[in-house]
């Protein structure tokens, strides 16, 4: 299918790119109100204790102080469920409600026991430090497979040693233990994965206060911002019609922000004191007191394959790090192990995790949700079989690749792959056959190159709650007015659903105004995550676009005294399609159709609820080129190439954006990121960017980005989602280089000098034995 | 985890007099403050508290770059990372130190942070004390009594602890120049990231001549012992000895031997092996290769 | 103890009672109301509160505010000399290089101050003097490519892409600003 179109497609910058630029757009801290109080948590510094008492005394005798909140406030509200959003169809995934406003027993080093709200700032700090805290320091266990063991403390009440939650994998076909002890090849590993910190640039931060009609109001980071209301009803005993949320910019997710984050502590001091209150966290902070990345101490992946290179079965089993408190974390196990086979045919497959709570700060979501994790460990692992099956890496994907109209990830029917198109584009533009054929260097830089693909899903149909809704409305200049509550993080969503709606409407992107980030105004939004926004609120955007269409049509058709079918919308203008002579501006049919004294007075809207069924999948092949000291243990990253089938671009510079971003971060995973706790104290180490490196601009390779560009039978004008795929890819390619270039597989992550040099030892070793 | 300061009195003495008169007179409860980049951080921290900052930034009597007659270096304690970087006179005739310079922290870090800060500051993992201590830089040091000077290598004796008293104030480091004949490189690695803290720092100064015999030899390593440290059973191993690349190696390897790592120890050794090797060797081509002369 | 200082910043001189130990992105974002220039790190690892003081890149978050009285500063805001966007603004917002747009302002300043000073950098010029901001969104590709396209169009070698017509900002966002206090 080959379609021209006006505006899809189309390199547009986003409107919103001059506010920013100019330093005029308004993210949380930026906004003040008459009246506000500052607010600052107090953080337990140790990884398990119970806050026998706190003396409030001396800080409420500090001028300035407003309010103070201790656990013992806590009990006139309910705890709140940090997997808000996690109503699956599996197992029946519930929260327990532990965790409160702020904590009678810390779970982690970092954890909330009190909030202050005073005049500024300064005193707000300042009044942190005149809380006499009594503590009743308890043991701690860091690792998940030590809080597992019996005698280990015991973190909560309700998960009996410390598994919080066991999951069999939900998609299980076959019979893997058969087909593993049948196969001509069994290769398996035992893998580790890190917690990795999102490091957004702006930190968690809210603002809460009680208008003059009663109502709280809340300006929230949250992606899922409908949701964030409701669960801020729950925790405040609230009804919904008394909260209204607004969404400013806000400076990163990756998510983050598919929690409540400074939301809770903010409202209760917002509620006690009936004034404004902005909650800003330190940096370090959201080291400590935020969800990152879910980490496993253990993945152990089995693989079965033919001689031919027939992939037969997989079985998997996980153990995963949650943190102080059950959230969205454990979901990253199943939604891992399910993702990373969206690409491979495989008969036979099982799996399960135990998701366990230690005393750290908490695991959640982040950008890959667990495909990240399960990628590097069995993109890995099918290299090691094509090597030792003598297949190329390329040509053992291709032979075992999912094909349109196979059965996806997530039980789906899975509407396109172009997963080829990604690894012979990327194969030529990245030169994988001339590079692969060349002598292996010798010296003491080496260099290798690895590739690997990966599948990712758009949206999470059918697990997650993927309702969408969009409202198009038509003004009389023949704009439209498009209603949406995506979450502005920087994704560029707004500028791709105003080229989807303008599309459709045959009007110019710039002619669409953005009404959004009000939950008073905008429809309920499941929100922004798993990669969802364009195909699912761009395709209810395309629905209501397309009934206001017909609206306007309909109307056109009567004023030009044609048929409706012999009508359509270009360039502004509606018109005769075999006479495009014949026709008037879609802003003279609008006001038209407002201005009329007839008793049929109308203006053309659409809305549309929207709840895709199909869930079409992400495909991507990444070709990676490393050099590896063998003094030093030190890893460049020259160059990079990554495919992507991500459907329809709608922006192609948006698109390309994210795969980069995704690079950043891949290689952040990969190499750099070491979030790092004291085993003796508990103490996270790593709280800022001077001890956690996050890639800077003279770490990142030359990008090449491939955007396949075919369209999704499904998604709006064929798209489908790339957020969070750029950074799946990036650690198993770069460890499939690094074994090109050294001859040694690292299963844990970061791949840092030493166990670099650790591994070449232990291979020299062998070699010796 | 606070982002903002505590109060403190603010004192921006007109004259490097006035200065010492106020360290004289408010002692431990003062703090100099030149950049900021490391008092502000440490404020932040909360490790430091102090009651009274003396603010001399604008003390344009310390703010000098010179070149001797002798072609010696006198650099005022308050020139910033970015200005010796960016020096002509330093990267002609100490490109050694604009290096170091040029890798202090970020560029920001490098248009604030002086680098009278950075030798007072006294930190084990530092660029420039390294350098200044293979160039043998010595320090003047200026109280109420009067003024004293201090070579650099025994100016700090732990890690953050220099003999600078409380109420003593930094005026002037002196750079010797490099002898005739010789070259001087620093070698570095970071931590992880490439503007990341340094892992390990080794400069060396170097003068062979074209018998290739090791005329001197100075070689000094940061992050790798309490304080930046000449290694000097390393440096005696070449010392009036004809180079070769197993001497090169002989002297590498002890210099990592007499590095004293605390943390990531069997790597910073390592790499204290590669970067003086690394170094030695590319300064030996040099002397020879040309008549002397400086490198980085 | 309050002590009473001028700032010029932007061009506009101000003047305001500091207490000492109040820092520069203190006053810039709460006395004056420059929310530009962003709070991120803290530290000094991410050059997100970098403004230009005498046109030289400096953190804000780092820096006392009575240690640049009299010194001229310039914020995001005053870049253009608040006359328009500036070609490096609008560079950015063409090429793509603006995603969250949190560390946008200070990458932007820093990279004027090395336009200022080369006029005609390399790619690893731009990487090297932007080495101390951080982006998580962008993965820095589109960043530099906007750097090297805005010194282009300012030596006059390039015509600016074409900016799309007049866009609005998002409706419910615009009541934001209103309620913006700039002085306290």
């Amino acid at each position: 299918m080959s379609e021209t179109f006006s505006v899809v497609g189309k390199r547009i910058s986003q409107p919103d790119g001059p506010a920013k630029a100019s330093g005029e757009a308004r993210f949380v801290a930026d906004i003040r109100l008459p009246g506000m109080l500052f607010a600052k948590i107090l953080r337990s510094p140790y990884p398990h204790a119970v806050v026998r008492h706190i003396d409030t005394t001396r800080a409420a005798a500090l001028p300035g102080v407003a309010a103070i909140i201790t656990p013992d406030d806590c009990s006139e509200w309910n705890t709140f469920d940090r997997g808000m959003k996690d109503k699956p169809l599996i197992d029946g995934y519930r929260v327990p409600p532990e965790e409160a406003v702020v904590n009678r027993r810390a779970r982690h080093f970092g954890d909330a026991i009190a909030a202050v709200a005073a005049v500024d700032e300064h005193v707000a700090e300042q009044a942190l430090l005149l809380l006499d805290v009594d503590y009743e320091v308890l043991p701690f266990v860091i690792d998940a497979e030590e809080a597992m063991l019996p005698g280990a403390p015991q973190i909560s009440d309700v998960a009996p040693g410390n598994v919080a939650k066991h999951f069999d994998f939900p998609f299980p076909e076959g019979d893997a233990d058969q087909a593993l002890s049948d196969a001509d090849l069994v290769v398996e590993g035992t893998f580790r994965t890190p917690k990795q910190e999102h490091c957004t640039q702006e930190t968690a931060a809210c603002i809460a206060y009680v208008d003059a009609g009663g109502r709280l109001n809340v300006w929230s980071q949250c992606q899922l911002a409908h949701l964030a209301r409701r669960e801020l009803a729950h925790i405040f005993k609230m009804p919904v019609r008394k909260i209204k949320l607004m969404t400013p910019f806000i400076g990163g997710s990756f998510g983050q922000r598919g929690a409540l984050c400074a939301e809770p502590v903010c409202v209760a001091l917002a509620l006690k004191t009936r004034k404004p209150v902005k909650l800003v966290f330190a940096r370090e902070e959201n080291f400590v007191g935020l969800e990152g990345r879910t980490g496993f101490d253990r993945v152990d992946v089995r693989m079965g394959f033919k001689k031919s290179g027939t992939l037969t079965a997989t079985k998997t089993y996980m153990v995963g790090r949650l943190g102080g408190y059950m959230g969205c974390g454990p979901m990253a196990s199943v939604i891992g192990m399910a993702l990373v086979m969206g690409h491979y045919r495989c008969p036979n497959r099982a799996g399960s995790s135990d998701m366990v709570l230690t005393n750290t700060p908490m695991a959640g979501a982040m950008r890959g949700f667990g495909n990240e994790v399960m990628s590097f460990a069995t993109e890995q692992l099918v290299d090691e079989a094509a090597e030792k099956l003598g297949i190329d890496p390329v040509d053992i994907r291709l032979m075992n690749a999912k094909q349109t109209g196979d059965i996806a990830a997530l039980g789906l029917y899975l509407e396109s792959s172009y997963l080829e198109d990604c690894i012979v584009s990327g194969m030529k533009k990245f030169g994988w056959k001339e590079k692969r054929s060349l002598r292996k260097d010798t010296g003491r830089i080496r260099r290798g190159y690895g590739m690997c693909t990966m599948s990712h899903c758009t949206g999470a149909a059918p697990l997650y709650l993927e309702h969408s809704n969009a409202l198009v409305k038509l003004n009389e200049d023949g704009s439209a007015d498009l209603t949406v509550h995506p979450a502005p993080v920087g994704s560029h969503i707004w500028g791709a659903l105003s080229q989807i709606c303008a599309e459709e409407l045959g009007i110019r992107a710039e002619d669409v105004n953005i009404v959004t980030g009000d939950t008073d105004v905008t429809l309920f939004e499941y929100g922004s995550d798993a990669s969802r926004s364009t195909y699912a609120i761009g395709g209810a955007t395309l629905r209501a676009a397309a009934q206001a269409k017909e609206q306007l049509l309909a109307h056109a058709a009567e004023m030009l005294g044609a048929e409706m079918a012999d009508l359509e919308v270009r360039d502004r203008r509606v018109r005769v399609k075999y006479r495009p002579e014949v026709g008037c501006s879609v802003g003279d049919v609008c006001y038209d159709a407002i201005y009329r004294f007839g008793g049929d007075a109308t203006n053309f809207s659409g809305k549309q609820s929207f709840e895709p069924e199909w869930n079409s999948p992400i495909y991507g092949a990444y070709f990676t080129e490393v050099e590896v000291d063998v003094e030093t243990g030190r890893v460049r990253v020259p160059h990079m190439v990554v495919a992507m089938d991500c459907g329809k671009a709608i922006n192609p510079m948006a698109v390309e954006g994210q795969i980069e971003g995704g690079v950043q971060q891949g290689l952040g995973y990969a190499l750099t990121e070491n979030y790092a706790i004291n085993k003796e104290t508990g103490v996270v180490e790593t709280t800022n960017y001077d001890s956690y490196k996050v890639p800077g601009f003279l770490d990142m390779p030359k990008c090449d980005i491939i955007i396949v560009d075919k369209p999704d039978p499904k998604g709006p004008f064929g798209a489908k989602g790339v957020g969070e795929p750029g950074m799946v890819g990036i650690a198993p390619s770069v460890a499939n280089a690094i074994y090109d270039a050294v001859g040694v597989r690292l299963r844990e992550l970061p791949m840092t000098p030493e166990r670099i040099l650790a591994a070449l030892e232990e291979k020299e070793r062998a070699a010796r034995a | 985890m606070f982002r903002l300061l505590r109060p403190f009195e603010f004192h921006e003495p007109a004259s490097v007099t006035e200065a010492v008169a106020l360290l004289s007179t408010y002692g431990d409860g003062a703090r100099v403050l030149a950049g900021g980049t490391d008092l502000v951080v440490s404020m932040k921290k909360r490790e430091l508290a102090p009651e009274h900052v003396i603010a001399i930034s604008r003390l344009a009597e310390l703010d000098f770059m010179e070149l001797e007659s002798d072609g010696s270096l006198r650099l005022g304690p308050l020139v910033t990372h970015a200005a010796i970087a960016q020096s002509p006179i330093v990267r002609t005739h100490f490109p050694m130190l604009a290096t170091a310079c040029n890798e202090v922290g970020t560029p920001q870090i490098r248009n604030m942070g002086t680098i009278g800060g950075n030798v007072c500051k006294a930190g084990p993992s530092q660029d420039t004390p390294p350098v200044l201590v293979a160039l043998e830089a010595q320090l003047t040091l200026v109280g109420p009594a009067g003024e004293r000077i201090i070579p650099l290598d025994q100016f700090c004796t732990g890690p953050f602890c220099t003999v600078l008293f409380a109420d003593e104030l930094l005026t002037q480091i002196r750079v010797p120049p490099i002898p005739t004949g010789g070259a001087g490189c620093y070698k570095w690695c970071t931590k992880v990231t490439a503007t990341d803290e340094t892992l390990v720092g080794a400069a060396v100064v170097l003068v062979v001549d074209q018998d290739h015999v090791c005329r001197d030899v100075k070689i000094a390593l940061s992050s790798v012992a309490p304080i930046a440290t000449r290694v000097r059973g390393a440096e005696d191993i070449l010392r009036g000895r004809q180079l070769t690349p197993e001497l090169i190696e002989e002297s590498a390897r002890m210099a990592a031997a007499e590095a004293r790592p605390r943390s990531r120890a069997e790597y910073r050794r390592r790499m204290v092996r590669v970067l003086v090797g690394d170094a030695v060797n590319q300064l030996w081509r040099q002397c020879v290769g040309s008549a002397g002369g400086a490198t980085a | 103890m309050k002590m009473l200082a001028r700032f010029s910043v932007n061009g506009e001189p101000h003047e305001i009672a500091v207490e000492p130990h109040w820092l520069l992105v203190e006053i810039l974002r709460d006395r004056l109301g420059f929310t530009g220039t962003k709070h991120s790190c803290g530290v000094g690892n991410c050059g997100a509160c970098t403004v230009l003081v005498d046109g030289v890149p400096v953190l804000a978050c780092m820096t006392l505010a009575l240690a640049v009285r009299d010194k001229d500063i310039t914020t995001i805001e005053g870049l253009n000399g608040g006359d328009g966007l500036h070609p490096l603004q609008e560079a950015f917002v063409s090429h793509g290089a603006i995603q969250c747009g949190y560390c946008t302002p200070g990458v932007i300043l820093t990279a004027k101050a090395l336009l200022d000073r080369d006029p005609d950098p390399s790619e690893d010029d731009v990487r090297h003097a932007l080495s101390g901001n951080i982006c998580r969104c962008t993965g820095y590709v589109k960043i530099v490519e906007a750097v090297l396209a805005a010194a282009a169009v300012m030596r006059g070698e390039a015509v600016p892409a074409i900016a799309p017509a007049e866009r609005s900002s998002p409706v419910a966002l615009a009541a934001v600003r209103g309620e913006v206090d700039t002085h306290v």
